[in-house]
């Protein structure tokens, strides 16, 4: 049944999902961003880590700290016997301004030489990227058919994914089609996880660096990636997840795919995340929505607006079409103009101005907050019989009522009081109104519920005689306490507006509260063993034995007496195996009482029982032959 | 009426003991042995108590099955009844009786525990 109440909310989560857009539910913040950098600001240890560091922190916008430094780094280190080597050195340099590698004419053609269907794509991309990035000529199409052959024979991941990379370096010109289409197919073995993340098994890395060749390669030809709206939120979701990287490379990977989601010409997700909780309230009206693509940037181009707010409980539209206004980077909308009772809102917000924008429609609830104030608190003790007028305190917040009440078990003490909110005069129901009785003198407490009429007049009566149980029948002095809140509340109550002097009748002076020897360990439990059942004594049974077995004296008498012959007895072979075998059946018997068990007598029985029919057959055959003849 | 009673009883008995023959005496002879051993463990029950209620079932369903299978065998053998029994020669029925017997003995000893 439950697994039946699983799945069906799991189908209608699914449904309720499709209705509506995916909006990312994991994305950079600020911090992240500059968690990143800091990752990607490391000094460099190789090349590798030198391309990985200056081209990251390009990516984030940001350069490296000395580039004069790094630039000399690289000329340094860079190995032109080394396509790798050669890669990382000329796409850092590109990175840096004013920073050139010196490539000799052997290089450029040890380059060109390595564009071939005998070289692995890396070599292809690492060569092809190298003479891109230094201004060198390259042939677009052998690289497109080099490249081609290749895919064909390395089809992991990784290896498409340089593809497309080195696809986003070829001239217009050439007949980029076929590689094209590897998008498409490679984006068809990312795995759906759960309709939230859509991932490469071989994991973020893999899926980041996807992500960028698959916009470079899109933007280099001017063609929409074959990218659902929801599939780049679900990668958006997959890659931005982790917010620490195991190494500089997967740092560098995230970097990529950030700077590919938030400038390429087709898909710009959006992130929309209100500033703090999404609150309001009359100290702090305005709600305010960060709107940033993924690297944290305000998207100050755009314009936010509000397509409607309905409250959560009266489904009452209270705003449609109102356009939230940016104030240094963050978009602001003054929400408690429109004078919302205190609640919670569900707005549905969207972002617009750019067509590029990807999950621009989101969903938001929004919780309006109040003040509130007692009002009219009243306290009487009343009369059972109510033939005594009641006498009635009114006792006004945060001060208590100067004399305590008393009441026995003749009388009811009540209590009475408003809820109104502050601003609005409305009257109000919070979630929590407890009243709450304390003895000082045991620290005993018991706590009502205090509920309100249906004109919103809330009223607590406490019957001494009804309730004794609950205070076990101890007199005193109670303070009492009055407790208000809600989530909607900004200020919380506990107010102590009195003093009720309870008078029990039959008090008992109970013991102090039972919970101390609650964990005291408890008396042992000893197991009674089943006691055998009880029996005679022997000489009983002895008795009856002996009683049981004489019959069978009487029957050897009665047969003697009545002259049983044994005269006849032949001493037919056929005559005495039969008995030997039928004396042997009845052993067995015993032998089956005292060690066997049913398969081991069945057994035996099946042999002894043959061999004793047969004899007995013959036995009784001869037997009839000799009555029939005697006729 | 006492008096009826027990000229039948004892003309019963004279008519018993002159026709029927020393056969089905023998059979009747067991019979009664039956009778006795099955009464005296039923006795032992009522007196003392059921407690090993298995083997006093066994032992009293032991009586209770030879008591029938010996009247099925003194019916079978009695030449009034060979009319009856046409196809059942008193070899046949003895035997019959024996293979019924260790039948039920081994289920009486499965059970006597």
């Amino acid at each position: 049944m439950a697994l039946f109440r699983l799945l069906s909310s799991l189908v209608l989560s699914g449904l309720v999902l499709g209705a509506h857009a995916l909006t990312p539910s994991h994305h950079l913040a600020a911090s992240d961003v500059a968690r990143l950098e800091a990752v990607l600001s490391q000094s460099f240890t190789d090349l590798q880590s030198a391309y990985y560091s200056i081209v990251g922190l390009n990516k984030l916008g940001v350069s490296v700290a000395d580039t004069d430094e790094a630039c000399r780094f690289l000329q340094s280190n860079v190995d032109p016997t080394s396509i790798a080597s050669l890669f990382y050195a000329a796409e850092a340099s590109q990175s840096l301004s004013g920073c050139e590698i010196p490539v000799s004419n052997e290089t450029r053609d040890f380059l060109l030489a390595a564009v071939s269907e005998d070289s692995t794509i890396s070599q292809i991309h690492n060569s092809v990227s190298t003479l891109s990035s230094l201004g060198l000529p390259l042939a677009s199409q052998e690289v497109v058919s080099a490249l081609t052959s290749r895919i064909t024979k390395e089809d992991n991941v990784y290896a498409i994914t340089l593809a497309l990379q080195t696809a986003a370096h070829l001239s217009q010109q050439a007949d980029l089609s076929g590689i094209l289409e590897e998008i498409e197919d490679l984006a068809a073995r990312l795995d759906d996880l759960g309709g939230v993340y859509l991932q490469f098994e071989e994991g973020l890395e893999a899926t980041a660096l996807f992500v960028t060749a698959a916009y470079a390669l899109s933007d280099h030809v001017d063609m929409e990636p074959p990218l659902k709206e929801d599939q780049v939120i679900q990668l958006v979701n997959s890659i931005f997840s982790k917010k620490s990287w195991d190494s500089l490379s997967e740092a560098f990977s995230v970097a990529c795919a950030a700077a590919a989601l938030s400038n390429n010409r087709f898909h710009v997700p959006v992130i929309v995340s209100a500033l703090g909780p999404a609150t309001v309230s009359h100290r702090q009206p305005l709600l305010q929505l960060q709107v940033t693509n993924v690297l944290c940037d305000p998207l100050t181009s755009a314009s936010v607006v509000v397509e409607s707010a309905s409250s959560v409980t009266t489904k009452s539209a209270i705003l449609n079409q109102s356009p939230f206004s940016l104030r240094d980077g963050i978009f602001e909308l003054n929400f408690m103009n429109s004078q919302p009772a205190s609640g919670y809102y569900q707005f549905a917000v969207a972002v617009t101005g750019d067509s590029r924008l990807v999950a621009n429609h989101i969903e938001l609830k929004v919780k309006v907050s109040t003040e509130v104030v007692i009002s009219n608190m009243d306290l009487s003790v009343v009369d059972k019989d109510q033939s005594i007028g009641t006498k009635t305190t009114r006792v006004d917040y945060p001060s208590k009522a100067k004399n305590s009440f008393v009441a026995d078990s003749h009388q009811n003490f009540a209590m009475s009081f408003q809820l109104v909110d502050v601003n609005t005069g409305v009257e109000l129901t919070p979630h929590q109104t407890f009243v709450r009785l304390h003895n000082q003198k045991t620290g005993q407490e018991v706590v009502f519920v205090a509920e309100p009429d249906s004109k919103n007049l809330y009223k607590f009566e406490l019957d001494t005689a009804e309730r004794k149980s609950e205070f076990d029948s101890i007199s005193g002095t109670y303070a009492l306490y009055l407790i208000v809140g809600d989530a909607t509340l900004e200020n919380p109550i506990l107010w102590n507006v009195a003093d009720v002097v309870l008078k029990f009748l039959d008090e008992e002076a109970p013991a102090t509260v039972q919970t101390k020897t609650l964990y005291v360990p408890k008396p042992e439990i000893k197991h009674l063993f089943r006691e055998p059942e009880k029996r005679p004594p022997t000489v009983v049974s002895n008795t009856f034995t002996a009683l049981v077995l004489s019959p069978f004296l009487l029957l050897l008498i009665l047969w003697i007496k009545l002259g049983a012959n044994i005269s006849n007895f032949s001493f037919s072979p056929s005559c005495i195996l039969f008995h030997v075998g039928h004396a042997a059946m009845l052993g067995l018997m015993y032998v089956y009482w005292t060690h066997l068990n049913m398969f081991q007598t069945l057994k035996y029985l099946a042999i002894l029982g043959s061999f004793t029919f047969l004899a007995g057959n013959r036995m009784l055959a001869q037997k009839a032959v000799k009555r029939l003849t005697m006729k | 009426m006492a008096a009826s009673l027990f000229s039948v009883i004892s003309r019963f008995l004279e008519e018993y003991t002159n026709t029927t023959p020393n056969k089905l005496k023998l059979v009747d002879a067991y019979l009664l042995y039956i009778l006795l051993t099955g009464a005296f463990q039923f006795l032992y029950c009522l007196l003392v108590g059921t407690f090993p209620f298995n083997s006093f079932l066994s032992g009293f369903i032991s009586c209770v099955g030879s008591f029938i299978l010996a009247v099925c065998l003194r019916i079978q053998i009695n030449p009034h009844n060979k009319g009856d029994f046409l196809t059942v020669s008193p070899e046949r029925a003895f035997a019959d009786f024996l293979f019924a017997n260790t039948v039920l003995h081994l289920v009486v000893v499965n059970f006597i525990g």
